[in-house]
């Protein structure tokens, strides 16, 4: 399908003064795993809120996979197929592990049964156990998911968004606050993934995106700054200035470089 | 089955022939009097209930429940005094009128959460209050409207009404038991979890496609139709409506019940209830400001038990009882998983 799988088309959105995104125009076709970097508020948050629904754009239109989701609500974006994490790992603290993954999985249907027990649920059930297996949390399935560790708060983040059969997952920063260790999981995870899923990834850690990413797109004061291949993008003289200022001496430059 | 579920299965047969005993065993305990005080304190744990519903299932704190509560009374009192209504169309009449109620009002309140939820729920009550108040042309104003009962079931011409204390008794219990199964099915079923996801975090909620205010206002008609079916009752127990039932203390006292007993859990409201209700009938006649109990209990079971009695009976329960369970289960586990 030569259709993208997420088309922006001069998206605006602004608080008050200040505009977070500004006209951002892109295209990410469907089969790679997209990176977006950029010093902080350069818009990446902003720009994964207008697309989840979660703010609406001041102007421009967001197309997926072809079709106008502007301005649709949060739920309904998700229905369609747009999974995202958010940047503070978010579940549901006081319901169990396997609680998590299983409203997870139900949330998108239409009609959520008000009288038949869940627990009979079989079909749902194994899809969660399934789920607990992959990402290593089966012994922790009956604890609340607020009492995790946070790694492992991470990880239930991914077997949720894994459950839910996304079309498209966009991940805010999903190593931020990890331990190496843990980080190296959460990328084995992230790019077992990417096999089957498109992902729209939110990075800091250069490693990481370096690591993972087909495509980068450099985002700097709500615009695209520059956007190619992790070399491409390494070697690109206005992407190093974004991140370390307009150099005054040389050395500094070379300094930052091989730092 | 878990020392845990013995031990809860046999509190609750206890409690079900207990309850089912009441007609005989109050009177030759204490006096028969009380057996009505036991079916009021169901009928009040079934309005506690709905607010439980709400601030225990999914994180709205109403005080303004007071409203379905006199709907539910005013549509029977209007239904059989008015209309010329019997008892089960009366009883409709209350239920579907507060209900409706419930509706209308929760499309506006369900927008808001938290303190703004709350201030909407009491500025609706108090509303319908002041209405109910001025025009007594339909509500009697102050004087509330008194009504002869009508029998609940005629067979030829054996009539069986309220008049009968433990036929009214058993009829509030078989309600009051009926509704708080209802809301344990729905809390167990798969629209009952939609209902903790969005209390836990309604943003992440919306994010893995759940329609929270479509879940908000499913919860507030339900708990809407829970203060209904309590007023209706209340009605048909103290054969008349009145327009204090719907000022906004009687809302907060729910709230306190619900609290104190236990938010989230099904038992709660009801013990909290019986608690506050049975503290206020031993005290009430000897000191006249019993409600500084109330209030002192209230603050105590905040601080120190933020689940409630029930919470705190439950966590007790599992430090105790499922320790040793989860050792039994961990050890089988080795059993099954080393080669």
């Amino acid at each position: 399908m030569s259709e993208p799988v997420l088309r922006i088309d001069n998206l605006v959105k602004r608080f008050g003064g200040l505009t977070a995104v500004d006209h951002l125009n892109l295209s990410l076709p469907g089969g790679r795993l997209h990176a977006i970097i950029g010093p902080n508020g350069a818009g990446k948050t902003t720009f994964f809120n207008l697309v989840s629904g979660m703010l609406r754009p001041d102007a421009g239109r967001v197309f997926f996979l072809g079709r106008d989701i502007t301005g649709l609500k949060p739920h309904e974006i998700s229905r369609l197929g747009i999974k995202r994490t958010l940047q503070i790992k978010s579940v549901f603290p006081q319901m169990s592990v396997a609680d998590n993954l299983w409203i997870t999985a139900q949330a998108g249907s239409r009609f959520l049964h008000p009288f038949r027990p869940a627990a009979r649920d079989r079909g749902t059930a194994e899809r969660v156990e399934r789920i607990l297996e992959q990402i290593g949390l089966t012994s922790l399935a009956s604890r609340a998911a607020g009492t995790l560790s946070y790694g492992d708060v991470a990880l239930l983040e991914i077997g949720m968004a894994l459950i839910a059969q996304p079309r498209l997952l966009l991940l805010d920063e999903p190593t931020c606050g990890m331990s190496p260790a843990e980080t190296e999981r959460a990328v084995e995870k992230i790019q077992q993934l990417a096999r089957s899923i498109d992902i729209v990834i939110i990075e800091h850690d250069m490693e990481v995106v370096f690591e993972i990413a087909d495509d980068i797109t450099v985002m700097a004061q709500g615009s695209v700054l520059a956007s190619g291949g992790p070399e491409e993008i390494s070697a690109d003289e206005r992407v190093r200035e974004a991140y370390l200022g307009r150099p005054e001496d040389e050395d500094y430059v070379e300094e930052a470089a091989h730092a | 089955m878990t020392g845990r579920a013995i031990i809860e299965r046999t509190l609750l047969g206890a409690f079900a022939v207990f309850m089912l005993a009441v007609p005989w065993l109050i009177p030759s305990l204490v006096n028969s009097f009380w057996v009505s005080l036991i079916a009021e304190i169901l009928i009040w744990s079934l309005f506690a209930a709905s607010v439980n519903l709400l601030y225990g299932y999914i994180g709205l704190l109403s005080f303004g429940q007071a409203l379905y509560f006199g709907f539910g009374m005013y549509g029977v009192a209007i239904g059989i005094d008015q209309l010329g209504l019997g008892f089960w169309p009366a009883f409709g009449l209350g239920v579907v009128a507060s209900t409706a109620m419930a509706f209308v009002t929760g499309i506006f309140a369900v927008r808001l959460t938290w303190h703004y939820f709350a201030i909407i729920t009491v500025v609706f009550s108090l509303i319908f209050y002041f209405l109910a108040v001025t025009q007594k042309w339909l509500t009697g104003g102050d004087d509330g409207i008194n009504f002869s009962l009508p029998p609940t079931f005629s067979f030829g011409g054996t009539q069986i009404s309220f008049t009968s204390g433990t036929f009214q008794y058993f009829f509030i219990l078989a309600t009051v038991a009926l509704c708080l199964w209802l809301m344990q099915c729905v809390t167990r079923s798969p629209l009952g979890k939609a209902f903790l996801a969005v209390r836990d975090n309604d943003v992440r909620a919306s994010l893995i496609g759940l329609n929270i205010y479509g879940l908000r206002l499913t919860a507030f008609v339900m708990a809407g139709f829970l203060a209904g079916v309590a007023g209706a009752l209340f009605a048909f127990f103290g054969r008349y409506a009145s327009a204090s039932y719907m000022f906004y203390n009687v809302s907060g006292e729910a709230v306190v019940w619900a609290i104190v007993g236990g938010a989230g859990t099904l038992f709660g409201p009801l013990v909290g209830t019986a608690l506050f209700i049975v503290i206020r009938e031993l005290v009430s006649t000897h000191w006249e400001h019993h409600s500084l109990i109330v209030g002192v209990m209230a603050i105590l079971v905040v601080i120190l038990a933020p689940r409630g009695i029930v919470g705190l009976w439950s966590s007790l329960l599992s430090r105790f009882i499922d320790r040793g369970d989860a050792r039994a289960v961990s050890a089988a586990g080795k059993l099954r998983t080393d080669p």
